[in-house]
């Protein structure tokens, strides 16, 4: 019961910063800004050619939902990486920082509680921000082109479908938890790097090199046979819920290695600030 | 109530404390004295379990810091010279998360507190609009929730004014005077100290160089300022007498024991015009410099 009182106020914390809701506000503007380009005749007559030559109508699957999910994919990982990394790196390093992880360690409670309850914290925001992201992406897609087909096309993690407008908006809905759910590694590598004796900046720049070096390899074709042990190989592993036969036991697979990352990044963090002095 | 015995810590390569052991008996307000980077502050990070000590061991109530901390830190409460806060929440959020951590406490409790500190009129106000003494209460406060045993504050009065430091002073008594706390504080404020303390520690380059009461520090002679006439005729009658010893600015050095009307009945019959005879009161700080401005000079806490 104390630990959920303490978790609410470590939510609290979190969401009580201006800084916390700059990946909120920046999402939003991008969204716009994304669906204005994709309204941009040159962009539609693009799409429409990737549509019809496969037989279907571009009106039909040029919808809210197809324009949703081009912004979910294209921009969770890049500007979702930057502040979830953002906002991972401060957890326990923005408070040694400030003095205020001192001042919390004069009562009576363990290290490792702290670090869970931040980690945990961090989840909800991850959580949080894709849900808000994939939520929002979505309304304003509807707003802009309305109700449709969802196309995907391969350009978006090799994944190529054309599914029916109530089918395409449920998989979306569902592939959104998915997504949170890899994307919380990339807050778990931040919480590790926020646990080292480091200044909150820097956890976050190299939360972001790592996630950055990881995608640059993954995209040399010459290191295609040591894809699968890239962090960012598992990261998509939710687009798969788009494809006809969904590849269950290949997602699970996924998600055990991403979750085992997460698990490890906590184990480290959490041993590496139980050595350490605060002072 | 609070042991250290042969606490060591180095950082990389520099010794921050060589073997400090200390009793601290409950109720006793009891100062740490010493420069910056003496030692104070990691003392209070290695009794918090802040500090992992590179040698020995601190234990509060017979149990040790490094083994239990939870169990050791339970009834404790403790401030730091610049308290931090969560400065965009109000001054009451942050005691409900800081004490959050220990149990939760009912609000009547809380506010009960921050009326003791002071602090009520302002306390849903955020504590980035506070000033340093309302941050200094505001760190009290959350120091003294859930009712402590045991206090550790480290540098209370830093950066307050005058009448912060009049009722911080007076605070730390009213909560070893009506509560029975055990205090330990550590201070540049020397004048505070004295005023406070029934005993202090001083630190110096990461040693203790003496532990007792202060007052102990000014030895058993009395030393007066002694003005006479003619100078010369009084200072050779003074060096016949063994118990008087003359120092450079007219300070006289009286033995325990030798009777100073003496002296001024001596110097009458010789036909001195004694001018004045005034005692010296040396405070802590005279006291204080002495000791740290003399580094060898090392004092068996034994013989205080």
């Amino acid at each position: 019961m104390l630990f959920l009182t303490q978790l609410r106020f470590e939510l609290l914390k979190l969401f009580a910063r201006k800084r916390t809701y700059i990946g909120f506000a920046a999402f939003l503007v991008m969204e716009m800004m994304m669906l204005f380009l994709l309204n941009l005749p040159r962009t539609k007559m693009h799409m429409r050619h990737l549509i019809e030559q496969n037989g279907y109508g571009f009106d039909e699957y040029y919808s809210g939902t197809t324009l949703a999910m081009i912004i979910l994919f294209r921009t969770s990982t890049l500007l979702g990486s930057l502040y979830l990394a953002l906002v991972a790196g401060d957890l326990i390093a923005k408070e040694i920082e400030d003095g205020t992880m001192r001042m919390l360690l004069c009562r009576p409670v363990s290290r490792i509680r702290v670090t869970l309850l931040k980690y945990l914290a961090c989840v909800v925001y991850t959580f949080a921000l894709i849900f808000f992201i994939g939520v929002t992406a979505l309304l304003a897609g509807l707003a802009f082109r309305g109700y449709g087909g969802l196309f995907i096309s391969p350009e978006e993690g090799g994944v190529f479908s054309l599914i029916a407008p109530a089918r395409g908006i449920c998989l979306y809905l569902c592939a959104i938890p998915m997504l949170s759910l890899s994307m919380v590694t990339i807050s778990s590598l931040g919480f590790l790097f926020s646990c080292c004796n480091m200044k909150p900046a820097a956890a976050t720049t190299v939360t972001l090199s790592v996630i950055f070096l990881d995608l640059i390899f993954h995209a040399i074709p010459y290191f295609e046979s040591i894809r699968p042990y890239f962090i960012t190989t598992h990261l998509s592993t939710w687009m798969h819920i788009f494809e006809t036969y969904i590849p269950w036991s290949h997602m699970m697979e996924d998600y055990s290695y991403l979750v085992g990352l997460d698990i490890t990044c906590l184990i480290l963090g959490s041993a590496i600030f139980l050595q350490r002095d605060l002072k | 109530m609070i042991r250290l015995d042969r606490l060591s810590k180095t950082f990389g390569a520099r010794p921050a404390l060589h073997e400090l052991s200390l009793d601290i008996p409950q109720g006793q307000i009891f100062g740490l004295l010493g420069h910056n980077g003496a030692g104070k502050s990691t003392t209070f990070g290695m009794i918090l379990g802040q500090v992992h000590p590179t040698a020995g061991a601190a234990y509060i109530r017979d149990i040790s810091v490094q083994q239990h901390r939870l169990r050791a830190l339970q009834g404790v409460g403790a401030i730091f010279e610049t308290p931090a806060f969560y400065d965009y929440l109000s001054g009451w959020t942050n005691l409900r998360i800081f004490t959050a951590y220990t149990r939760k406490l009912p609000d009547a409790e809380l506010m009960e507190t921050v009326r003791f500190v002071g602090l009520e009129p302002r306390i849903h106000d955020p504590v980035r609009v506070y000033s340093h003494g309302m941050r200094q209460r505001l760190a009290l406060a959350q120091a003294l929730l859930p009712r402590p045993d045991i206090v550790l504050l480290d540098e209370p009065a830093e950066g307050l004014d005058p009448e912060g430091i009049h009722e911080m002073r007076h605070l730390i008594l009213r909560l070893n005077r009506e509560r029975g706390m055990t205090v330990l504080l550590s201070s540049h404020l020397l004048s505070e100290v004295e005023q406070v303390c029934d005993r202090i520690a001083v630190l110096n380059q990461g040693r203790m160089i003496f532990e007792g009461k202060w007052t102990d520090l000014k030895g058993d002679a009395i030393r007066y300022h002694l003005e006479a006439d003619p100078w010369e005729k009084a200072a050779a009658l003074i060096a016949t007498v063994p118990a008087l010893a003359l120092a450079p600015e007219r300070i006289l050095t009286v033995a325990q024991g030798y009777d100073i009307a003496d002296l001024v009945t001596a110097l009458v019959q010789a036909g001195v015009k004694v001018r004045a005879l005034e005692p010296i009161k040396q405070n802590l700080e005279e006291l204080y410099l002495n000791l740290v401005g003399a580094p060898d000079r090392t004092i068996d806490p034994s013989k205080s």
